[in-house]
């Protein structure tokens, strides 16, 4: 049945194209193919010059003008060479003029020749050379005080503790003649600062040779290998375990303890006299907020090791594999304080009285830095010997017991935040840390600001807003002028632009508008165009090729009767 | 409820003798009808006005100290709640309805702030941090979501007349409060929930109750003489089922009950060994907190201070109770309350058994609630639908006045004008009467679509023993496709309504949550729509591009045309070689 309605469909057309093989129809009039050559150019000429354009505008993504190659060269660390020239005045109270200026000639050389950190050196001015300054004055980073004094039998030196300022007494009789090479008191002075500056510059040599900046200085290779590889090792400690720089940071001290005593404690004039001092010279670094609290009950977690009697010492014991498990995060209340800033947590633990005294199984001690996060003090305090076996903790502790942890926490702070650890006097330290600061900050813009170039460069899709544009027309500017600071030796205003720096670079970097990138699989676009490209681009296309094909045709015949 | 006034009296007494910081904390146990038991823990911490400012936090908790200081918050009310209070079998609420919330989350604050976006943006703030220290998604409180009650909430801390304070509230009806709340809500306690009553505080039984409401106020409250403080009050009423809160943990399912062990009503003819008619219990079934907590209270809390009444009971006088023998009974005017001091170190546990007479004329008098009400979205469609109110004023001779709140989501429009009053008095005559006989005041803002919904406060007197109801329609609106939560079957929540009873303390009652179904797409729409839209635009521009471009020939001549080119003559052996097999096939056949 089926093949036979086949068999009646199937013989039509053989029929038909016997019958119709005579009858082809007449050859299309020029006019009716130009109308049709005109209508396919019509319909591409709509799709190229409007279709096309609105596709492209709409779909493309704004993406602002970035200084690419200027942004490189900064993270390259061939837009700036960061270099640290000191300037050490020289107090001579007691000195003429000339030999003045002849001794402070001979300490210079001397210097220059001990140095052999190009990018960190060290600048002699008189003081009262002072009223010849030009307009740019460079921050003072120590005040050499020449004390002549009678009958001392060798050269003497003494930094203050409370300023910068170093006294160097001397006898007369050691004063340079104004005609020789060499002086024993030059050396002196010059050993003497070379000393002073020891660490900041082992420091900043690290700092820069970590770093791809510091690649470009010839010389710190050098002066890494001349720096002691304990002293390496301890910088490269210190300089991991220091919070990363933010203009506010937040204090919490917190007093924990696994029972329900102590249960209160005198902080407030704990603060006042163990932390605020630190913290007023701290405030040209950094703000900060300090809060407290009192955490009862806290226990240690499930899955720490529980602390081992030591029958020895009669002293209970801490791993200190196991230190870093103290701290109970899931129980213990520390989360980060609100606002902008890291939080720093100093925590005063209380051993239960059954677990007192309560010490670090190698060492011994009470206190120990976590890095970047805070430090804790374990405070044993004298268990009231009362009659009953039943022993508890003070209910209360009184500023006495807080001054030892209290001073703890001051001096874990200021090795959190970076401040090196020589010489004694803490301005001096200050001022250093501002110099370390300064260059890290910079350092760290250099790179964001470079990250975010090849970020840019290797996702072709993200958009790029105006507001980072601008922002990072901020940082290079402020880097500049931080980079110009240094150059000068004024430290604290290239700190406070590279700040502005920093800022600016971390904020274009987090743009929240470039982070989200819009992001739409292939599959996806697949779909939302191919129905309609799909059924309207197959007859344009082959409206198209016929008609080119037909142009090429007539083109081919005309020349081959012009050939013949 | 006279206890928590006594309460509420003492705590008062007690943080105007003591300026400086405390802690107090409480349990209050009361057996109620028809086998349930009420637990209130109560806990109060105090901190001066000063050390606060200073953020040097003892008792008061730090994290939410400094999220009040960031947000700028003078007093705060936080509201976990689960379950409907039945108030026709348990009478009136715990704190008058004070210290609970609507079903889900309940949020409301008054900000300081200059002007008004300030005092937004500040809310924003507040609800992120707080979202995040409770682990809820409170941070979905928006402008949609977020009103400025004018009449319903007023501030209970003591605050300077002059400041700039700003009353925001906001509801999430949808938010499943458990376990996870519950640890940050011990957390802020000074003892952890590790000693005193907070050690009852278990996730596990706390969220199994039949109702439960955890509270978090904040506040300043300022003594006659003396500093100001900032008092936090931390308080969780639950509702246990004493039945099904003495399940075993290990072995939870509940098992037919032995036929030996049924209480038989043996007075029936047909009782039987094997027939059996239950007797109804009148006497209160025995329980104790161990049996119900799952454990005992770990001794007292050292910090706190007020000693005497740390865990009452509040039962029949004639009912015997078994406390913990190391603890010390401490005497109450009132004769119904049994208060007991928690042991320093020891547990403590407190028996109750069965009450053997039946004598009921001792038993705790329960108190009728003022006003009942009840909420519900009526109609049919996918389109409109309609509210009904039912407020029931069960006294015989006190009018009811009282403010009811309500805050509708912007995708349901209601139509005010339709606002109409039905009164049925106790005879049950139903009477149609003009809405503003009832309604003395209206507060009244319209929703905007996609920013802020609509808020309703209307000021309310219902007439003694009559029951009220308010109807009104709306229109549910249509969502964009990306507004629809992934299980936009299930409804959409609308918070509950907010009753506020005028009184000396005013006495809140919630209505319960609502579930509103939106007309639901197919969430493969768009592509639908792009495939339907590109299909005809393909088909028109196909015809009208083939009608231009293509030449008209008739059939025979496009036969012939199309035997000319390549493809036609392929074509055309094809077919002849087609022909031919199915030719021979056709023989064979």
């Amino acid at each position: 049945m089926s093949a036979k309605q086949e068999d009646l469909g199937s013989s039509q057309p053989d029929m038909t194209s016997k019958t119709s093989a005579s009858t082809l129809p007449p050859p299309e009039k020029p006019n009716a193919i130009q109308t049709r050559f005109k209508v396919v150019a019509a319909f591409w000429a709509v799709i190229l010059f409007l279709g096309f354009p609105i596709w492209w505008k709409t779909t493309s993504i704004y993406r602002a003008e970035l200084p690419i190659q200027e942004m490189l060269d900064w993270a390259g660390g061939k837009s700036c060479r960061p270099v640290f020239p000191l300037e050490i005045r020289i107090d001579t109270p007691s000195l003429p003029d000339v030999e003045a200026q002849q001794l402070l000639r001979l300490t210079q050389h001397t210097l220059d020749d001990l140095n052999e950190f190009s990018a960190h050196h060290l600048r002699l001015k008189l003081a009262n050379e002072e009223a010849q300054q030009t307009a740019v004055r460079a921050d003072t980073a120590l005040t050499v005080r020449l004390q002549a004094q009678d009958d001392l039998p060798s050269l003497r030196s003494e930094l203050h503790a409370e300023t910068t300022m170093l006294d160097i007494f001397y006898s007369p009789s050691q004063i340079p003649p104004p005609s020789s090479s060499n002086s024993p008191l030059a050396s002196f002075i010059a050993a003497e600062l070379q000393r002073l500056f020891a660490e900041e510059k082992a420091i900043m040599a690290h700092i820069l040779s970590s770093n791809a900046v510091g690649n470009s200085a010839p010389s710190s290779n050098s002066q890494a290998q001349q720096i002691s590889p304990q002293l390496a090792e301890s910088i490269t400690k210190r300089l991991r375990r220091s919070m990363k720089y933010a203009e506010t940071y937040h204090l919490a001290f917190s007093l924990f303890t696994p029972g329900s005593a102590p249960s209160s404690w005198d902080i407030e004039s704990a603060v006042q006299e163990y932390i605020s001092p630190v913290i007023q010279e701290l405030s040209p670094i950094s703000n900060f907020t300090v809060d407290t609290q009192v955490q009862l009950y806290a226990s240690f977690s499930p899955t720490t090791p529980a602390p081992e009697f030591d029958e020895t010492y009669g002293v209970w014991t801490l791993k200190e594999e196991n230190l870093s498990a103290f701290i109970n995060a899931a129980e213990w209340p520390l989360n980060p304080s609100i606002g902008s800033g890291p939080t720093i947590n100093f925590i005063l633990y209380v051993p239960a009285p059954s677990q007192s005294p309560l010490v670090v199984k190698e060492s011994k001690a009470t206190s120990w830095i976590i890095p970047q996060w805070g430090g804790v003090f374990i405070l044993n305090p004298p268990l009231p010997t009362t009659e009953d076996s039943d022993k508890s903790n003070l209910l209360h502790l009184p500023r006495d017991a807080l001054r030892a942890p209290f001073l703890t926490f001051s001096h874990q702070l200021l090795s959190l935040l970076g401040t090196p650890s020589t010489p004694s006097s803490l301005p001096f330290r200050l001022q250093t840390l501002i110099r370390i600061r300064a260059a890290t900050l910079l350092l760290s813009a250099s790179s964001t600001t470079g990250s975010l170039a090849r970020l840019t460069e290797s996702l072709p899709s993200i958009p790029i807003p105006a507001t980072v544009a601008s922002s990072v027309a901020t940082t290079l500017s402020h880097l500049s002028f931080a980079c110009e600071n240094l150059r000068n030796g004024q430290f604290q205003a290239a700190l406070a632009s590279a700040r502005v720096a920093e800022t600016e670079a971390e904020r274009s970097f987090f743009e929240k508008s470039m982070v989200g990138q819009m992001y739409f699989p292939d599959e996806h676009k697949v779909a939302v165009y191919l129905p309609l490209l799909g059924p309207i681009g197959v007859p344009l296309i082959l409206g198209l090729l016929k008609e080119v094909k037909r142009v090429v045709a007539g083109w081919k015949a005309r020349r081959q009767g012009s050939a013949s | 409820m006279i206890i928590f006034f006594i309460v509420a009296l003492i705590l008062a007494a007690l943080s105007a003798g003591s300026a400086a910081s405390n802690y107090h904390e409480n349990l209050l146990l009361q057996p109620l009808p028809p086998s349930s038991l009420l637990a209130s823990f109560n806990f109060k911490s105090n901190t001066t006005q000063t050390s606060f400012e200073q953020q040097h936090f003892r008792y008061f908790p730090r994290a939410l100290g400094q999220i009040l200081q960031h947000a700028n918050t003078r007093e705060l009310h936080l509201r976990f709640t689960t379950g409907r209070w039945d108030s026709e079998s348990w009478g009136s609420r715990p704190w008058d309805g004070a210290k609970e919330g609507g079903t889900g989350v309940e949020l409301w604050a008054w900000i300081e702030a200059t002007d008004d976006e300030t005092a937004f943006s500040k809310w924003i703030t507040l609800t992120q941090s707080l979202s995040g220290l409770f682990c809820a998604s409170l941070n979905f409180i928006d402008s949609t979501r977020t009103t400025r009650p004018v009449a319903s909430f007023e501030p209970t801390g003591d605050h300077i007349a002059s400041g700039n304070l700003h009353l925001l509230h906001g509801t999430l009806p949808g938010e499943v409060v458990c376990t996870e709340n519950l640890t940050p809500f011990l957390k802020l306690l000074p003892c952890k929930g590790k000693a005193g009553v907070a050690s009852l505080l278990d996730g596990h039984k706390l969220f199994d109750a039949a109702w439960q409401s955890m509270a978090i106020d904040v506040r300043p409250v300022c003594p006659s003489e003396g500093e100001c403080l900032v008092q936090v009050d931390q308080t969780v009423d639950i509702v246990m089922d004493i039945e099904r809160s003495k399940r075993p943990r290990g072995n939870p399912i509940p098992r037919p009950v032995p036929n030996d062990k049924l209480d038989c009503d043996t007075s029936k003819p047909y009782h039987a060994r094997d027939t059996c008619y239950p007797l109804e219990k009148t006497a209160g079934k025995s329980w104790s907190i161990s049996e119900l907590f799952g454990r005992t209270i770990s001794g007292s809390c050292p910090l706190a201070d007020g000693q005497g009444e740390t865990v009452c009971l509040r039962t029949s006088p004639l009912q015997e109770v078994r406390p913990s023998p190391d603890s010390v009974e401490a005497s109450v005017s009132d004769q119904f309350t049994r208060c007991y001091t928690l042991p320093s170190s020891e547990s403590f546990d407190l028996d109750v058994p069965e009450q053997v007479s039946a004598a009921t004329d001792n038993d705790v008098p329960l108190e009728e609630p003022v006003l009942h009400a009840e909420r519900t979205i009526v109609g049919h469609g996918q389109e409109r639908g309609g509210m009904r109110i039912i407020f029931n004023n069960p006294s015989t001779e006190k009018t009811v006045d009282f403010i009811y709140f309500e805050t509708l989501p912007w995708f349901l429009r209601p139509y005010i004008h339709t606002l109409q009053a039905t009164i049925t008095g106790r005879d049950g005559v139903r009477q149609q009467v003009p809405a503003s006989e009832f309604i003395k005041e209206t507060y009244y803002r319209p929703g905007i679509d996609r920013e802020r919904g609509t808020q309703l406060e209307l000021a309310l007197s219902v007439p003694p023993a009559s029951t009220v109801t308010l109807t009104y329609d709306f229109e549910k609106a249509i969502l964009r496709y990306t507004e629809y939560p992934p299980d936009a079957n299930r409804g959409f929540n609308v918070a509950p309504a907010v009753i506020k009873i005028a009184a000396a303390k005013p006495i809140y009652i919630r209505t319960t949550s609502l579930l509103l179904q939106l007309p639901t797409p197919d969430f493969s729409m768009p592509y639908n729509v792009i495939i339907l839209t590109s299909t005809v635009i393909a088909l028109a521009f196909g015809s009208i591009f083939n009608l231009l471009v293509r030449r008209f020939v008739t059939t025979e001549e496009a036969a012939a045309l199309q035997a000319q080119t390549l493809k036609g003559r392929l074509g055309g052996k094809i077919v002849a070689l087609r022909d031919r097999i199915r030719g021979k096939s056709a023989k064979v056949e």
